[in-house]
C-alpha cells in the first residue's frame, strides 16, 4: 500500500547468482515427532542482498530461522557459511559466526537503559567494575550506525515505543560483527511511518554490506525492500524468485499451491425458482431490543452472508437459529415445516449444523482424538445399543478427512495437535458427517492461514453446489464478498439492508453496518 | 497439488479406548505401585504374606468402590464430597431394612441391599440434579449433602448402631476365594464395568467430553444435564454398594461410618492420574491409586511407622500426584 514511498531501494536483481553466495542451505530436514517441520529446505543467500522468506504459518520459516540462529539443530542437510560448514550449537555460536536474529518478541530489559540493553551481552569492564563511559560510547555508536541519532542512550527502554524497541534490538544485533541479520516479522507491530523508517534503516545496513533475511506476511513490504524471495510450503522450499521478475499474486500462488480468490461456484446466481430451505420470521433473541426481530429466507444451495459490526447481534442470531440459546419470539421453518427448537439436538435432527465462532471453546474437544471429534454429533451412526463401533468411527473420520483434504498424521492424534485451519476442517467434518441441509457458520476462517482459508472457501462452495444452504457470519468483508451469493447487513439486531452479488462493495456494506443508509424495508410499528 | 502432505486412510491408527498416552500414564502409576510393593517386601517380612495380601485387599475394597463412582464425577469436572456420609445413610437405611421382623434371611438381604443401594442412588441423583440444573459448583452442593446425609443417618438410626444381621450376610463379608476376599472381587467387577462403560460406550465418550469441553458437547446435540445427573447418580450408587459391603464386613451399621472416606476416594482418583479439572483419566488409574493408598497404609504400619507418619506420607503422595497431573496437562495442551 505504501510501496511507492519505499521504491527508492528497489533493486536491480541482476547480481550474478552463484558468485557471491554467503550462506547456502541445502536439503535441510527437521522433524518434531512425526511432524516434518522442514522437509527439504534449499536456498542461497547472496552477499549484501535482502532476501525474503515467505510462506503460510507452519510452512517451515520459523523452524529454519531457529536452525540458522542455533536455537534448534537440524536432522539432516548441510548449511555452509562463506564456504565453511555452519553448525552452530547454540545462539551464542551463531552470533560469534556473524548470524544475528531479531525476533518478534523482544528480549529487552525494560528497566535498564538503552545503553545497558545494547551492551548487555558483553558489558565493558574496568578494574572489574562496569565501565559506564565506555558502555555509553559504544551504545551511541551503535545507535548512530542505524541513524537513531536523536535517542539518548540513558533512556530506560520501558519508556520507548515498540518501533524504537525494535530498532534497539537491531542496534544490539549489529553491534557485533554481523554478516547476516535475520528480521523475523519486524513490521508486525509497527505503524506505516515506523515501517518506512525501519526500511530506510534496513537499506542503510544493507549498503554497509550486511545481508538481510526478511520474514514477513506482508507481500507489499517484501516487494518494497527485498531483492529476492524464497517461498516455503509444507516444510519445503517451493522456489526462489527475483523480486523484479515476480509479482505478489504469483508468490501467493506458490504459497498456497493454487490460484487464490477465484470463485468455484458452477452457477453465478441462485435461481429464483430454487426452493426456500430456511425461513425465519421476526426472530428475537434475548438481547434483541426491538419487536421486529430478524426475518430472512435462504434458498437451496444459497450462501447468504451476514455482515455487521461486533455487537450487531449476528452471533446471537445464529445461536438462536441453532437452539443454542432460547428464542424469545418469532418463527423458524425448514422446508416449509415449522421448527420448534428446544435445544441444539432439535436443530441437528432437522438437518442444521453450526460451525461456531470459537472452535477451541465451542467447536472441538481439543484433548480428544480426531475420530472422536468427527463423530461427536453423529454418535448414533457409529454405535449400536450405546456401544461404540470404533471401526465405523474411524471410517467416518477418515472419509471426512479425505473429503476435506485434512492434514494429520493419525486419527488417534488429539485435535490440539492440528493447525488452526485443519482444526476448522475437523469441525466441518463433524457436521458434514450428518449431511446437513443448512450450515450456520460463524467466522468460519478466524485464525486460519491464507492457504487453509482458500481450501475452506472451496469446500463451502462445493457444498453449496451440492445443494447445502449456508448462513455465513463474518467480519472479513472480502471473505463474505468471495463466498456469498447475497449479503445481509445487520446492525442493532436487525437487518439493515441486502446486497445482491453484483452490488457488493465494502463501502456499501460498511455504510449499512454503520446505519448510514435507511433500511430498505419500512419498519413495522413497534411497541 | 498438496501431494506432499499426509492424508487420510492409509495411515494405520493405534488401537482406541486406551490411548497411548493413557497407557503411559497408567504404566507410570503401576510402576510406582510396583516399586512400593518391592520396597515393602524387603522392608518387612510380613508384607508379602498371603494373610497380609488378603488384609490389603479387604482394606482397600470400600475405598475402591467409592473411588469408582468418584471417577465419573471427577471426569465431568465435578467433585462429590458427600460419599462418606451418603454411605453411612445408605448403611443405616439398609440396616433398618435388614433388621425388620417377620421376614426370612434371603428376603431381608434382598430388601436391605435394594434399599441401601437405592438410598445412595437417590442422594447422588439429588446432588447431580441440584448442581446441574442451576449450574452450581458441585463442591458446595455435595458439601451440603455431606451434612444432610450424615444428619439423616443419625436421625433415621436414632444415633444408634444397628447390628445382628442374618448369618449368610455376615458370612459374605468375610468369604475368601483362594485368599481373595469376595468383597474385593465385587469391587473389581465394578472397576471392569466402569472401564467398559467409560471406554467403549457413547455414555463414556460423552462423560469425557463434558469434562473437556461441555459447550462443544452441548452444541453437538447432547443432553449435558442428563449426563451430569447420571455421573453423580453413579457416584451415589457406588456409595450405596459400598454401604452394603461395609455392613457385611463389619456386621454393624453405624450412622457415624465413613467419616472422611470421601477424601480417600478423591485421593485414589487423583493419584490414579485423573485430572481434577475433568476430561482426562481412567478408572484403571483409580484402581492403581486405591492400591497405592492401601499398600502405603498397610506397609508403613508394618515397618513400624506411626499412623501420623502414614497420614503425612499419604498427603505427600497426593501432592506429588497433583504436581504430576499439572505436567501432564501441560503436555496435553502442547499436543
Amino acid at each position: 500500500m505504501h510501496a511507492d514511498t519505499l521504491t527508492a531501494s528497489k533493486p536491480s536483481a541482476s547480481e550474478p547468482a552463484q558468485a557471491q553466495a554467503l550462506l547456502t542451505v541445502d536439503d535441510v530436514h527437521r522433524a518434531f515427532g512425526g511432524v516434518k517441520a522442514l522437509d527439504g529446505a534449499h536456498f542461497t543467500l547472496l552477499r549484501g542482498e535482502s532476501h525474503a522468506l515467505v510462506g503460510e504459518n507452519g510452512a517451515g520459516k520459523s523452524t529454519l530461522i531457529k536452525i540458522l540462529s542455533g536455537a534448534l539443530a537440524r536432522d539432516t542437510g548441510t548449511i555452509t557459511l562463506e564456504g565453511a560448514p555452519y553448525t552452530p550449537a547454540n545462539p551464542h555460536d551463531a552470533k560469534a559466526l556473524g548470524v544475528q536474529v531479531v525476533h518478534q518478541e523482544f528480549n529487552l530489559l525494560n528497566d535498564l537503559s538503552v545503553a545497558e540493553n545494547i551492551s548487555i551481552e558483553s558489558l565493558p569492564r574496568r578494574f572489574g567494575l562496569l565501565d559506564k563511559g565506555e558502555m555509553e560510547r559504544r551504545a551511541r555508536q551503535a545507535l548512530d550506525a542505524i541513524g537513531l541519532t536523536e535517542l539518548a542512550v540513558t533512556t530506560p527502554v520501558g519508556r520507548l515505543g515498540i518501533a524504537h524497541k525494535q530498532l534497539i534490538e537491531i542496534a544490539r544485533a549489529l553491534q557485533s560483527d554481523s554478516k547476516v541479520l535475520i528480521l523475523d516479522e519486524p513490521t508486525a507491530t509497527l505503524t506505516e511511518r515506523e515501517t518506512s523508517r525501519l526500511f530506510e534503516i534496513i537499506n542503510d545496513i544493507k549498503a554497509k554490506g550486511v545481508t538481510i533475511v526478511f520474514v514477513s506476511h506482508h507481500l507489499d513490504e517484501v516487494f518494497a525492500i527485498c531483492d529476492r524471495v524464497t517461498i516455503f510450503r509444507n516444510g519445503r522450499t517451493v522456489t526462489t524468485e527475483n523480486i523484479a521478475d515476480s509479482n505478489p499474486s504469483q508468490v501467493v500462488q506458490h504459497m498456497v499451491g493454487r490460484s487464490f480468490g477465484e470463485r468455484s461456484r458452477d452457477r453465478e446466481t441462485v435461481e429464483a425458482e430454487d426452493p426456500v430451505v430456511l425461513r425465519v420470521d421476526r426472530v428475537r433473541t434475548s438481547v434483541c431490543p426491538h419487536e421486529e426481530g430478524v426475518s430472512l429466507a435462504v434458498k437451496r444451495g444459497e450462501i447468504v452472508g451476514i455482515a455487521g459490526l461486533v455487537g450487531a447481534g449476528r452471533t446471537e442470531f445464529l445461536r438462536a437459529l441453532f437452539g443454542a440459546d432460547p428464542l424469545v419470539s418469532g418463527e423458524i421453518s425448514l422446508h416449509g415445516e415449522p421448527l420448534a427448537l428446544g435445544g441444539p439436538a432439535d436443530a441437528i435432527v432437522a438437518g442444521i449444523g453450526f460451525v461456531t465462532e470459537d472452535r477451541k471453546e465451542e467447536g472441538l474437544i481439543l484433548s480428544m482424538d480426531l475420530s472422536a471429534n468427527t463423530s461427536m454429533a453423529s454418535l448414533d451412526a457409529v454405535s449400536s445399543a450405546g456401544l461404540l463401533n470404533f471401526d465405523a468411527e474411524r471410517k467416518m473420520a477418515g472419509d471426512g478427512g479425505a473429503r476435506l483434504d485434512l492434514k494429520y498424521s493419525a486419527l488417534s492424534d488429539p485435535a490440539s495437535s492440528l493447525s488452526g485451519g485443519n482444526q476448522q476442517k475437523v469441525v466441518l467434518a463433524k457436521w458434514l458427517a450428518r449431511n446437513p441441509q443448512l450450515l450456520l457458520l460463524d467466522e468460519p476462517t478466524r485464525g486460519v492461514d491464507v492457504g487453509a482459508k482458500a481450501e475452506i472457501y472451496t469446500i463451502l462452495e462445493s457444498l453449496a453446489n451440492q445443494g447445502v444452504s449456508m448462513l455465513v457470519v463474518s467480519s472479513e468483508l472480502p471473505e463474505l464478498m468471495t463466498l456469498a451469493d447475497r449479503i445481509l447487513v445487520m446492525a442493532d439486531h436487525a437487518i439493515q439492508g441486502e446486497l445482491a452479488r453484483k452490488d457488493f462493495s465494502q463501502a456499501k456494506i460498511l455504510a449499512l453496518a454503520y446505519g448510514q443508509a435507511a433500511p430498505d424495508t419500512p419498519a413495522s410499528e413497534s411497541a | 497439488m498438496m501431494s506432499d502432505t499426509q492424508t487420510v486412510g492409509s495411515i494405520p491408527t493405534p488401537q482406541r479406548g486406551l490411548s497411548v498416552r493413557g497407557i503411559i500414564n497408567s504404566a507410570g502409576i503401576g510402576l510406582a505401585l510396583l516399586l512400593l510393593i518391592v520396597f515393602f517386601s524387603f522392608a518387612s517380612e510380613h508384607f508379602l504374606t498371603p494373610n497380609n495380601i488378603t488384609n490389603i485387599l479387604t482394606q482397600i475394597t470400600i475405598n475402591l468402590i467409592l473411588a469408582v463412582g468418584m471417577t465419573f464425577v471427577i471426569l465431568i469436572g465435578g467433585i462429590d464430597l458427600s460419599v462418606g456420609s451418603v454411605m453411612a445413610f445408605a448403611a443405616v437405611v439398609a440396616g433398618k431394612a435388614i433388621t425388620l421382623p417377620g421376614l426370612g434371611p434371603a428376603e431381608l438381604i434382598l430388601l436391605a441391599t435394594t434399599a441401601g443401594v437405592l438410598a445412595g442412588l437417590a442422594c447422588g441423583m439429588l446432588n447431580g440434579f441440584l448442581s446441574a440444573y442451576w449450574s452450581l459448583p458441585s463442591f458446595i452442593i455435595t458439601l451440603g449433602m455431606l451434612n444432610i446425609a450424615r444428619g439423616a443417618a443419625l436421625q433415621v438410626s436414632d444415633a444408634q448402631t444397628i447390628y445382628s444381621f442374618p448369618r449368610a450376610f455376615e458370612n459374605f463379608g468375610s468369604l475368601l476365594i483362594s485368599g481373595v476376599p469376595v468383597v474385593f472381587l465385587v469391587a473389581l467387577v465394578l472397576v471392569l464395568l466402569a472401564w467398559f462403560v467409560l471406554t467403549r460406550t457413547v455414555f463414556g465418550r460423552i462423560i469425557y467430553g463434558i469434562g473437556s469441553n461441555e459447550e462443544a458437547v452441548r452444541l453437538a446435540g447432547h443432553n449435558v444435564f442428563a449426563y451430569k445427573v447420571a455421573a453423580f447418580s453413579i457416584c451415589g450408587l457406588t456409595a450405596g454398594i459400598a454401604a452394603i459391603i461395609y455392613m457385611a464386613r463389619l456386621n454393624i451399621s453405624s450412622p457415624i461410618a465413613g467419616i472422611g472416606f470421601e477424601l480417600n476416594a478423591i485421593a485414589a482418583v487423583i493419584i490414579g492420574g485423573t485430572s481434577l479439572s475433568g476430561g482426562r483419566g481412567s478408572v484403571i488409574g483409580t484402581l492403581l491409586g486405591a492400591f497405592i493408598i492401601g499398600v502405603l497404609a498397610n506397609g508403613l504400619i508394618l515397618i513400624g511407622l506411626s499412623d501420623f507418619m502414614r497420614q503425612m506420607i499419604t498427603g505427600v503422595v497426593i501432592v506429588v500426584a497433583v504436581i504430576l497431573d499439572h505436567y501432564r496437562a501441560k503436555l496435553a495442551g502442547n499436543g
